[in-house]
């Protein structure tokens, strides 16, 4: 009788804990303490920067093995007083970017004020965030982008940052979007990128689509740089914008990744841009870079047509080896996406993969290429909703609010849709990937304006999986800039990519029914590092060798 | 016209005779208007009418003096009377019939433009009053003697777009639960782009009369327009199936198909398509990319330099360029790659300006 009962009971604990075929592979929660609202605080006046927020990030500040959640904020534009004109307001709590500790219980704890990231910086309106350790003390530091003056935030190591922005000499100015640590040299210290949208002001703002009251698009505002800082390694940062070539190519930047398209050992760069050609910034190996969007045919799309450029990811999709390049836009563009052919060649192969029949009359923001299902092929999630809140009035065939996109990825280079779990429509923007409960599948956050953030806690399969920690000791204490590869799969190691944020360090490869993997780590340093027969379903730290 | 009337009415005058005191004032009003005095022109003028009351031109030139300073309700007395002394005088009719027409009396308006063969303004009365197969008719000769003149051009839109309401009003009320009442309310639908309405009145229609033409190829593009490709690719399949010989459905499934990523399948369709109506750029366009996604460089370069070969400027040609530009870089033919993006670059250039102005 009791074998009977324990049989039941176990049958029953499977039937529970199994996925069924064909049922979601997100469960959507809205975790307890995750109480967030992200204000962008949408005006008549329609002022460009209230659709552009805002980032979240998945980062482990207190290093306690549980991924945090840190959300960037709008803000709140002041009404025009008498003495002076419309400004952006951050004083009130409500208006504050948060930081969200987990717990064991996968509840979240708000921590911003002990944790000293209350102020947000008065004056500024809120994007996105980067993370990286860049004085490799073995805590991530966050640098959060902002209409107005971005703010460095170090981690002490204690569940406190300090603003080191002015000591740091990272303020920048003007309108700066996305972000990303990187290290363009391999020096063994993290430089640092920042997109920038345009020349604008809540003085010089437009009000475009006549009586309908409508967002302009980035052509009615000037053009402006990309803003590069190099690290010295004494907590300093040095603005090489101009010399090192990035500052020469202005354009509408929004989403920024990083990878080493070519092989040569330097980090590239390729940014988004709104309503034009992207860009991808080739890394000369010399402190200096080469726009060769064009001539690498990762500028337009297949039809030599501008894109709407917003959210970016830099992986390889289809498992050669090679970094691809996927890009989010607006309806009526379709993404592209730029298959890496080699020899530092690109084409659009929107087509072939099936994301344009999945993106005609969408329009994306965050973006990632992650494994969801632990099968070995990365699957492709974006998060959606146009950038005009009265775009049916305009055609109603587009929509405002939209649900998110998740594509999985059939091998053989093509994508199939599949249920992302919610059919709720929202106007959903930053959106950052990782494992949230370390349970071995891949977990996403997004932000939505207006809203709270959306979390797709993974279901989790049979499927095996390793995920990897890299500990840099020549190179950057992250490993940020290595090439992973896990039986036949390649990763880059990165936080940045998507819209605005920032994504969990860890590498994740899903092996499908291998119980086991071989390594190959190449290091930034140039170190080529194999690691055979380690097992699946762990996370593993990767110490690079001391010596080459 | 303006002008024309003055030269004509000057010539007129010239066979007439009026006394020394009506001369003075009437050089005076001549003098004014060449001083765009109208004011002045218009008491000048009413006094050669009070000296000459059987002085039609006097009349006349009150009226348009009238007419000078907008004032089409006084110029409206004057040019009546001109035409009661003398029925016959075309500058009369052709400024009667302009105030008229200005002051919203498009019915009475008719009769003198048609007289003074004014068919510009003639085609506008006509619309005016709902005549608008005539409306188009005048409209179209105006346009041979003035081509693209933008209010012509404006005016005859508009009158095609009322003429073609017109016939969908009778056929709505007429046959309500017709398959082409549906359709017209389906294509109404796809223009303003409320295309889940558009679907289901194409559905409608197609229910009553699955093998009507074109309805298929209808119901295609709004699927097409909401990028849901397979049911676009159905609809354009049953098209082809029901009018073989059609070049654009055939055209529109090889699009589909293409969208899909189905290159292969594609270009088949484009081949016929192409046998079907050769020359036709787009789907040299679209066969050159299926060629391309399936790894065969020659055809494609065949098809977009065929295009090239037709059409020299404009999007499509950007596009061919592009493509060409990006095939020889992959065969490291740097030159002709570098030659066709210039030619992309130019087409883009001067499509940007064309689509400023």
């Amino acid at each position: 009788m009791l074998d009977r009962f324990s049989q039941l009971v176990c049958i029953l604990a499977l039937i529970a804990t199994a996925t069924p075929q064909g049922a979601p592979i997100f469960d959507v929660k809205s975790p307890r303490g995750l109480d967030f609202t992200l204000q962008n605080s949408p005006t008549a006046q329609k002022y460009l920067i209230e659709t552009m927020p805002g980032g979240v990030a998945l980062l482990d500040y207190n290093n306690d093995g549980l991924l945090d959640i840190f959300v960037v904020n709008g803000g709140h534009v002041s009404p025009m007083s008498g003495s002076g004109p419309d400004s952006f307001d951050r004083h009130d709590p409500r208006y504050w970017n948060r930081l969200y500790r987990q717990n064991r219980d996968g509840s979240f704890t708000d921590v911003t004020e002990q944790s000293g990231l209350a102020n947000a910086g008065e004056g500024n309106y809120g994007q996105g965030v980067a993370v990286g350790d860049y004085d490799n003390d073995g805590f991530p530091d966050l640098f959060v982008t902002n209409y107005g003056k971005n703010i460095l935030y170090h981690n002490n190591g204690d569940g406190t940052f300090t603003d080191v922005t002015a000591k740091a000499g990272v303020a920048g100015g003007g309108w700066s979007v996305s972000a990303g640590f990187f290290d363009y040299d391999n020096d063994g210290k993290l430089d640092l990128f920042v997109t920038r949208y345009m020349e604008w002001d809540l003085q010089h703002n437009k009000d475009c689509g006549g009586n309908f009251h409508t967002y302009c698009p980035p052509g009615e505002f000037p053009r402006t740089t990309n803003i590069l800082y190099h690290n010295r390694g004494d907590g300093t940062f040095e603005d090489v914008s101009q010399r090192s070539g990035i500052a020469a190519k202005k354009g509408h930047g929004l989403g920024v990744a990083f990878a080493d398209y070519d092989g040569d050992g330097f980090t590239d760069i390729y940014v988004a841009n709104d309503g034009m050609q992207q860009y991808l910034f080739h890394n000369n190996g010399n402190g200096t870079f080469t726009e060769v969007g064009m001539e690498a045919g990762a500028a337009l799309n297949a039809d030599g047509g501008p894109l709407s450029g917003m959210g970016v990811v830099f992986q390889d999709y289809d498992n050669d080896g090679l970094p691809d390049v996927i890009v989010t836009t607006l309806p009526r563009q379709t993404y592209a996406v730029f298959h890496n052919d080699g020899h530092g060649s690109f084409s659009d192969r929107g087509l072939q993969t099936g994301i344009t029949m999945l993106s005609g009359v969408t329009a994306g923001w965050g973006v990632g290429l992650e494994d969801f299902d632990n099968d070995g092929q990365k699957d492709l999630f974006v998060a959606q909703g146009h950038v005009l809140d009265n775009v049916e009035k305009i055609d109603p065939s587009l929509h405002y609010l939209e649900p998110p996109l998740l594509a999985m990825n059939r091998g053989g280079g093509r994508f199939e849709p599949a249920d992302p779990g919610t059919h709720a429509v929202v106007a959903a923007r930053g959106t950052a990937f990782g494992d949230l409960n370390n349970d071995g599948s891949i977990d996403v956050v997004t932000t939505v304006l207006g809203g709270p953030p959306q979390v797709f806690m993974n279901r989790g399969g049979s499927n095996h999986w390793l995920t990897i920690s890299l500990r840099g000791t020549r190179s950057n204490r992250d490993g940020l800039g290595a090439r992973v590869q896990v039986n036949g799969q390649t990763r880059f190691a990165t936080t940045s990519g998507s819209y605005e944020s920032a994504n969990d360090k860890r590498l994740h490869f899903g092996l499908g029914p291998a119980k086991s993997a071989k390594v190959e780590v190449l290091w930034p340093s140039g170190t080529h590092q194999v690691l055979n027969d380690v097992a699946a379903d762990q996370f593993l730290e990767i110490r690079e060798p001391e010596r080459p | 016209m303006m002008h024309a009337a003055i030269t004509v009415l000057t010539l007129w005058l010239a066979l007439q005779t009026i006394s020394p005191e009506a001369t003075q004032h009437w050089n005076a009003a001549q003098h004014a208007e060449q001083q765009k005095q109208f004011d002045v022109a218009v008491k000048e003028y009413r006094a050669v009418t009070q000296l000459e009351p059987n002085f039609a031109a006097g009349f006349v030139s009150l009226g348009q003096a009238f007419m000078e300073q907008r004032d089409f309700s006084s110029a409206l007395a004057p040019l009546k009377h001109a035409l009661e002394l003398d029925s016959n005088l075309l500058p009369a009719h052709q400024l009667l019939g302009y105030a008229l027409l200005a002051q919203g009396y498009a019915a009475e308006a008719i009769p003198h433009l048609d007289r003074a063969h004014e068919q510009g303004a003639l085609g506008i009365a006509q619309e005016e009053t709902g005549q608008f197969s005539d409306a188009i008719q005048n409209l179209q000769a105006a346009l041979q003697k003035r081509p693209n003149d933008p209010d012509l051009l404006y005016y005859l839109g508009r009158a095609a777009g009322l003429l073609s309401k017109q016939s969908v009003d009778t056929l709505l009320a007429a046959y309500p639960d017709s398959s082409r009442a549906y359709q017209s309310m389906a294509e109404n639908y796809f223009v303003l782009r409320q295309m889940a309405e558009a679907e289901k009145q194409y559905e409608q229609a197609l229910k009553l009369r699955p093998d009507t033409p074109n309805l298929h190829l209808e119901l295609g593009q709004v699927f097409a327009m909401t990028s849901r490709w397979p049911q676009a690719e159905e609809q354009f399949r049953a098209e082809s199936k029901l009018q073989p010989g059609n070049a654009e459905a055939a055209y529109r499934l090889g699009d589909a198909l293409l969208q899909q990523g189905k290159a292969h399948e594609a270009r088949a369709v484009l081949e016929r398509s192409d046998r079907l109506q050769p020359q036709m750029p787009e789907t040299l366009y679209a066969l050159g990319k299926a060629a391309s996604m399936e790894g065969d460089a020659s055809a494609a370069e065949k098809a977009w330099t065929n295009l090239l070969n037709i059409e020299k400027e404009g999007s499509l040609a950007a596009q061919a360029h592009f493509g060409l530009a990006g095939l020889y870089r992959k065969q490291g033919k740097t030159e002709e790659a570098a030659e066709h993006m210039r030619e992309f670059q130019r087409l883009q250039k001067s499509g940007d300006t064309s689509e400023r102005q």
